[in-house]
């Protein structure tokens, strides 16, 4: 029996692929790639002395914009586009730091740092007492402790979008990707493959049925399923456990269209190459899989390994948590969603259309391509004895 | 849904040869289905009746020659696998072709009401197709490829591995179809079944054995045959096979025609006794024709050695 | 051998309120051909299943050569299931490689029989049916079973191949095993030295071909106008089969069949049945409360 489960084994090249890449894939994100440690976080100075914070900012605060010019409203849009994750404003009176509570980690980690400052402020280092005034530049500090307490009295914080930093606001928005990437992919692969299983794809390639036809036919299901699984989730994650939906409904629905042709195509490509639905599974685990993974939804984007982010990037759930977080928590309109729209759109373009052509290649490999009417003829005529060829070769007449 | 016949009198391949790859799986072969008849095509596994009758559905394309079919909204084709769909019942898989097939709604009702009943499916409308018996199943499956009255039917194996009962149903839906017009092919691996149709065409690897009405192709038949209880020894044993536990032995060199009019035919009542001459069947002219064949190329390869 | 390879007893084997095999009286003595014939749904697989130990009989009693089925019974039997039971992605030196050692045969059992050398080392899903058949035998053979059970073993397959395939079975049979077998074509019923025919769970019939058929007779309509006779019967209700260009009325005598055809235009006559048809009339005597299967 061992010998012969052995032996099946070494042909089944798709499940040794799987029994190789699964434990190399799990061992990069989980030794490398994933933590959970924020080391940097996009910062934004707004307000009269923005330029100053400008130095003060340090470890792991990381400064990507400043506008003297403008206020509170700016910062928290700042945060709400998603361009930062803490805005600091200054002003009359104390500081302000504005953290987005949508983004997790990197709040709880923004305010440890804030805290560890505050403790810090009680002992000032030296040289650095009191409010820099317009004019004063002090020393830049070299870590954001000191510069906290060059501020004096500790700024007011407030954490938008999920003060509670709760998991569960952020994890909803999270599922409906993952919901949609399942019914998109693995569902849609297993409905396809059935076809060929139950041996029926051949039946279809003779019926009157456009190719089109067979496949919007075979996929249309899937998007209503998938819109249904959709609204569940976020119904239920909003009455049942108060997650806000702050956002257009409308800007997630697009958005959700566009993932779902995404997804949807690569479920019809993995299909396209599956002879089984075992097969199906197994590529639809290896493809999703990843995306569960780095797309941001369990280890925040900015911890992952920079070696291994790359990856991330081209995943099309990240882009879709992005929108999907956006409107629900941040109430992110849609322009400021332009990038991941944009992706999206160019991903799902580009492989549905891949997907469609490989379907009709599926149904009818070896199909004529004229169809219907009567007398319809085959190819044309092809020399077939060698003996013509060498006759041709030498007579310099076709055959 | 009947249009006009085609316009030589018949649907079929002309000079057809299909390749997958390297290798060769059709090889110049021609055939012929009228409308009215049926027309069987024999052959072992892998002599390329599968991709003879893919070719006339028009799920094939061939490498060269000819096909003439009718579209597909006038083709009706069971695949070898009884294509229905085993999730569904049987009335949701007959719907499913009505649909495809623009047969208007009433029409497609009725006569698969009536096909249903004749089969005796009728009571099993609302069972799921991968719950039907293998007989059940393949009736099913002619059923929906006639549903829309085609033009030309094409049927990959529609009896193998049913029972005698469920056969017998089949075939009269078989008939059915072809007294309604329609061109019939029908692969079969029963040389019983094929001896009732108008027309065999036998293939070989890929190569036309034979060709003709079943009574041509025994009148074909080269040599005689003779029926021993034991198998004959030496070179005589080459040209023997058994049959119903006894043997037939070709002799190639006999004169040719029907034997004389005292040898025993096949009839249950007869037993032919040892070294008497009888009356070949389709089923022994296929053999022979097969056994020449092998003989013949095993010769050849014996000379080039 | 000594024993009774094969015997069963009375057997009946129900599912919930289904009864699949209903007393029934088998036997396959050393060195004789067996031909089990039914309809599908007959009870034929579960019969088998039940002499090859795979399930127990909910009456009677199953013994394979004298004892009831155990492993040790089990090292006897050859079994060629319809599916054949090969593994597809295997070759074939790897398929006889297999059973030759779960049968704890010596790697003699595992060598290829003449034909088949030269296929030996490709994966049997890439294999013709026929060649696969003969690979299913030489494993289910290598051991040397004093029990072969073969269920369809030449569905599908050529004349010429068929009639090699009956070689073997026939030379094991002269080896002194005893056979099983199930098969739809009629002609091979001739290969058999006895035949049991089941309906509905119950034997219907047994002995050779034959004493079976008897004298059992079939009505036999000569027409010019063959669709509208053909129409007539089955209106009447009446099982007719198209053969040539007669047709065979299996279930009634010439009387009812010209009631039935009323003023067309016909010759009706009798003819003795060919097996096929009597077991069509068996079939559907035993099926009277059900109509068709």
């Amino acid at each position: 029996m061992i010998v012969k489960e052995f032996r099946q084994l070494r042909r089944d090249r798709r499940t040794l692929a799987m029994m190789i890449v699964m434990p190399v894939i799990l061992l990069i994100v989980f030794g490398y790639a994933a933590s959970f440690d924020v080391t940097s976080i996009p910062t934004v100075a707004a307000g009269p002395q923005a330029g100053q914070a400008a130095h003060l900012v340090g470890k792991p605060f990381h400064l990507v914009g400043t506008q003297p010019s403008e206020g509170r409203a700016w910062a928290a849009q700042q945060l709400r586009d998603g361009h930062a994750a803490v805005a600091v404003v200054t002003g009359n009176g104390r500081p302000q730091v504005l953290i987005d509570g949508s983004q997790l980690f990197t709040a709880k980690t923004a305010i440890a740092a804030l805290s560890a400052a505050a403790a810090k402020g009680a002992n000032p280092p030296t040289g650095n007492t009191g409010l820099p005034s317009a004019g004063t530049a002090g020393q830049p500090p070299a870590d954001a402790a000191t510069g906290r307490a060059a501020f004096g009295a500790a700024p007011a914080v407030t954490v938008l979008y999920n003060p509670g930093l709760g998991t569960s606001d952020i994890m909803i928005p999270g599922l409906a990707g993952v919901v949609l990437v399942f019914v998109g992919t693995i569902i849609t692969s297993l409905g396809v493959v059935r076809e060929r299983q139950s041996g029926t794809l051949e039946q279809l390639a003779v019926m009157p049925l456009k190719p089109r036809d067979v496949f919007l036919g075979k996929i249309v299901p899937y998007f209503a399923v998938a819109a249904v699984d959709l609204a569940i989730v976020v119904g239920v994650g909003v009455s049942l456990f108060g997650v806000p939906f702050r956002g257009s409904l409308a800007v997630l629905a697009l958005g959700a269209l566009l993932f779902l042709f995404v997804t949807l195509g690569i479920g019809v490509l993995i299909s396209s190459v599956s002879e089984n639905q075992g097969q199906a599974i197994q590529l639809s685990f290896m493809v999703t899989l990843p995306q569960v993974l780095l797309s941001g939804l369990i280890f925040p984007l900015s911890s992952i390994a920079a070696g291994v982010r790359w990856i991330s990037y081209i995943l099309p759930l990240t882009y879709f948590n992005e929108i999907s977080r956006g409107v629900m928590l941040r109430a992110e309109p849609i322009g400021p969603l332009w990038q991941p729209f944009v992706f999206l759109a160019l991903l799902g373009a580009v492989v549905f259309t891949l997907a469609s052509l490989r379907f009709r290649a599926y149904l009818a490999p070896a199909a004529p391509r004229r169809s219907g009417g009567a007398g319809s003829t085959g190819t044309a005529r092809q020399p077939r004895s060698t003996r013509a060829a060498a006759s041709a070769g030498s007579a310099g007449s076709a055959p | 849904m009947t249009a006009p016949g085609p316009a030589n009198g018949w649907w079929g391949a002309d000079d057809l040869s299909v390749r997958f790859g390297g290798n060769i799986a059709l090889d110049h072969v021609s055939f012929r289905a009228e409308p009215g008849r049926v027309s069987a095509v024999v052959g072992g596994d892998g002599a390329g009746r599968t991709t003879l009758l893919r070719c006339l559905a028009g799920a094939l394309a061939p490498a060269s020659g000819l096909i003439r079919r009718p579209g597909a909204l006038v083709t009706g084709y069971l695949s070898a696998g009884s294509g229905t769909y085993p999730d569904l019942s049987v009335s949701e898989n007959l719907a499913f072709r009505a649909t495809a097939y623009q047969i208007p709604p009433a029409t497609a009702a009725e006569r698969g009401e009536e096909l249903l009943a004749r089969a005796g499916l009728d009571r099993a409308r609302d069972r799921l197709a991968g719950q039907l018996s293998g007989g059940m199943r393949q009736k099913l499956g002619v059923i929906a490829a006639m549903l829309h009255r085609p033009d030309l039917l094409v049927l990959d194996e529609p009896t193998t591995g049913v029972d005698p009962v469920s056969r017998s149903d089949l075939w009269w839906l078989i008939a059915r179809a072809a007294a309604g017009g329609a061109a019939v092919v029908l692969a079969t691996s029963y040389l019983d079944e094929a001896e009732r149709a108008h027309t065999v065409l036998v293939l070989d690897a890929g190569a036309e054995l034979a060709k003709g009405t079943p009574e041509e192709i025994v009148a074909a038949m080269p040599g005689t045959l003779t029926v021993a209880d034991t198998r004959p020894a030496g070179e005589a044993g080459r040209r023997a096979w058994r049959r119903e536990g006894r043997w037939r032995v070709w002799d190639p060199a006999d004169a040719r025609g029907n034997p004389s009019a005292d040898a025993s035919g096949n009839g249950p009542a007869d037993a032919p006794g040892n070294g008497q001459a009888v009356r070949p069947d389709l089923q022994d002219a296929v053999t022979v024709a097969a056994l020449a064949r092998e003989l013949a190329r095993a010769g050849a390869a014996e000379e080039s050695r | 051998m000594t024993e009774v390879p094969a015997q069963a007893v009375a057997v009946s084997r129900a599912f919930g309120p289904f009864v699949a095999v209903d007393q029934v009286d088998l036997e396959v003595r050393p060195g004789e051909v067996v031909g089990l014939l039914g309809a599908n749904g007959a009870g034929k697989t579960t019969l088998i299943r039940l002499l090859l130990g795979l399930l127990r009989p909910t009456a009677g009693e199953i013994r394979l050569f004298g004892e009831p089925p155990s492993r040790r019974t089990r090292r006897r039997i050859g079994y060629v299931p319809q599916s054949l039971g090969l593994y597809d992605d295997l070759t074939l030196e790897e398929n006889l490689a297999f059973s030759a050692a779960v049968f704890g045969e010596g790697p003699e059992a595992a060598r290829l029989p003449g034909p088949l050398r030269r296929y030996g080392g490709t994966v049997v899903g890439s294999l013709p049916l026929g060649i696969q058949r003969t690979t299913a035998f030489a494993a289910a053979l290598a051991h040397r079973p004093d029990l072969l059970v073969l269920d369809e073993p030449t569905s599908g397959v050529d004349p010429l191949a068929r009639a090699r395939l009956w070689e073997t079975v026939a030379g094991a049979a002269a080896e002194g095993a005893g056979v099983l077998v199930t098969t739809h074509y009629m002609d091979e019923a001739g290969e058999c030295d006895r035949l049991v025919i089941m309906a509905a769970g119950r034997v219907v019939a047994r002995g050779t071909a034959r004493e079976i058929t008897g004298d059992a007779h079939v009505s036999v309509v000569e027409s010019g106008s063959w669709a509208a006779a053909f129409g007539a019967l089955e209106a009447a209700g009446l099982p007719v089969a198209l053969v040539g260009r007669t047709l065979r009325v299996p279930g009634a005598a010439p009387d009812a069949v010209r009631r039935a055809l009323g003023a067309l235009p016909a010759t009706v006559t009798s003819a003795p049945a060919t097996l096929e048809e009597r077991f069509f009339q068996l079939t559907l005597a035993s099926d009277t409360t059900k109509g068709h299967p």
